[in-house]
């Protein structure tokens, strides 16, 4: 329950609802709070965007929505209802790689689907090749997690969570260590996939740019763990290819992207801000 | 001398030099024992008995007439029955010791007590308990199987990643997916690490197990061979212990590069 007054029943249409939700990490013989205070309604369909400095606790806000840590204070609602442990309708793509070494990159993508429905054979398998073929992959469905590139890695993580259609995506720098061409693709493609299916998604990332590219909101995080401000984000979409060229699109892009900038100097303290 | 990283980079060439490196080994290992003989160091009066090229005609004598069979045969069952018992007790064990973190900690000091005892100073219990004959060997291979077996398992089930575990939630799995599909495979690689030497213990515990009161089997054939003071054929039942030994562990090296998957 919040403990700071506010109303307690579940809020409107908010699909995930967080309440004056505070998280504690014990470092170097301090308890330091990694996420502190933090209250956030995320709508149904929505594609949220956390940012802020390298250990404002944005890693630990998405931990908290997946259900693998619990709050100290606050709680974290579910359609109204608290959050107790992870489940299959928040997938997480991690910012560490979770293939599995002993799996190919096919075997791997399909782990969910046998998790879910049992070993199919054909069905599952021609499942995993559509989202390896979305991710590029298609050119090393055999190949073991020790064959391949930190690139080849992560796609193969995001195509694993992806065939699965989580409700909500929790994304941790899903995209950090790919090349610019990949990046590009993997953007235009999450695009799609939101577009499409309609899910929920929390990114957490530290550029600016892939922010203001993909969000419909952008929450700032400071280095005390709070959020500090939220942006709406009301360009038109879609924001690639040709429209992304057009003067008044560009000009509004840098303008919003400023704001954010701006936003989370104010808030980095000592810490260091990416952007680029 | 061709060092590791060239010849590992694989012409035909290479790899010939490699083969002929350990067949100049096996030829050296000859020629010492043989040197060894000449020089009369296992004493002035058997020393020629000791040498291989005795022992290879004792080895003939002894394939004609049937000694290797009927000695290696029941030696060999006594140890795989009782790798099969311990495989089937100390894998299960092993994955809940290492799954389990309570169940680590209760148990770590027995296992690591009970580990250190040779299976020897089991025998008089063993001898009590089951009389004297095969249940008795088999309880004392089946006692040192399982160390190796179950600590390594301990380990290979210990080391699944918190990650994985996390995502395969996120993806829906009960216990039981999460236990054959991620918890079992990881573990793969250490089971057959502890299988090696579960294999290597059974096989070196077996002869001094063999000579208390069992009427076949290649320790039995050691001290029958002494008794009998044919020296030439102790020293092919040597070779033989020594040869399917390595030919048991050739096996599980070959499983290893077949099943274990590498990080």
């Amino acid at each position: 329950m919040a403990d700071n007054g506010r109303s307690t029943g579940p809020t409107s249409e908010a699909l995930i609802s967080l309440k004056g939700v505070t998280k504690e990490y014990q470092k170097n013989g301090t308890w330091i709070e990694a996420v502190s205070g933090c209250d956030l309604d995320i709508a149904e369909n929505e594609f949220l965007v956390i940012v802020g400095p390298t250990g404002s606790g944005k890693s630990t806000l998405l931990k908290l929505i997946a259900g693998f840590e619990q709050p100290d204070k606050g709680e974290v609602l579910l359609d109204g209802e608290p959050v107790k442990g992870p489940g299959s309708d928040r997938g997480m793509i991690f910012q560490e790689y979770a293939l599995l070494p002993w799996r190919t990159v096919l075997q791997n993508v399909e782990l969910g689907l046998e998790f879910q429905f049992g070993k199919r054979g054909k069905e599952n398998r021609e499942l995993a090749m559509t989202y390896i073929d979305m991710v590029g992959l298609s050119y090393a469905v055999n190949k073991y997690p020790v064959e391949m590139s930190g690139g080849m890695k992560r796609r193969a993580s995001l195509a694993m969570i992806l065939v699965t259609k989580p409700k909500i995506l929790l994304m941790d720098g899903p995209f950090n260590a790919l090349d610019s061409k990949t990046k590009l693709t993997m953007h235009t493609e999450i695009t799609r996939i939101w577009e499409h299916e309609h899910n929920t998604i929390i990114f957490v990332t530290s550029e600016l740019d892939e922010a203001v590219k993909l969000s419909d909101r952008i929450a700032v995080m400071n280095s005390e763990g709070r959020i500090s401000k939220i942006f709406t984000n009301d360009l038109a979409r879609p924001r690639f290819g040709k429209a992304a060229l057009e003067p008044e699109f560009h000009h509004r892009f840098i303008e919003l992207r400023e704001k954010v900038m701006n936003e989370v100097k104010a808030g980095a303290g000592k810490a260091v801000c990416e952007t680029r | 001398m061709a060092n590791k990283q060239q010849s590992r980079n694989g012409s035909t060439q290479a790899f010939l030099a490699d083969r002929s490196f350990y067949v100049l080994g096996v030829f050296l290992f000859l020629v010492i024992w043989q040197a060894a003989s000449m020089l009369k160091l296992f004493g002035n009066d058997f020393s020629e008995a000791f040498s291989p090229l005795s022992a290879f005609l004792a080895l003939i004598e002894m394939a004609k007439n049937g000694d290797i069979v009927h000695h290696a045969v029941p030696s060999l069952r006594r140890v795989l029955v009782s790798l099969l018992l311990a495989i089937i007790f100390a894998l299960p064990v092993g994955v809940l010791v290492g799954y389990f973190r309570r169940l680590e900690q209760l148990t770590y000091v027995p296992f690591q007590f009970l580990r250190m005892i040779s299976p020897l100073a089991w025998m008089p219990i063993a001898i009590i308990m089951f009389g004297v004959g095969d249940v008795s060997v088999t309880f004392l291979l089946w006692l040192v199987a399982i160390w190796p077996l179950i600590l390594n398992t301990v380990h290979g089930a210990g080391r699944v990643s918190p990650l994985w575990l996390n995502m395969a939630k996120t993806m829906g799995a009960k216990d039981k997916g999460i236990l054959t599909k991620i918890i079992i495979p990881a573990a793969i690689p250490d089971m057959l690490t502890g299988l090696r030497l579960a294999v290597g213990v059974s096989w070196i515990i077996l002869v001094p197990a063999e000579m208390l009161g069992v009427p076949d089997g290649l320790g039995y054939f050691i001290l029958d061979t002494r008794d009998r003071f044919r020296y030439d054929q102790l020293m092919a039942t040597i070779f033989i212990i020594g040869l399917i030994g390595y030919l048991l562990d050739s096996a599980n090296r070959w499983l290893i590069s077949k099943f274990a998957w590498k990080i």
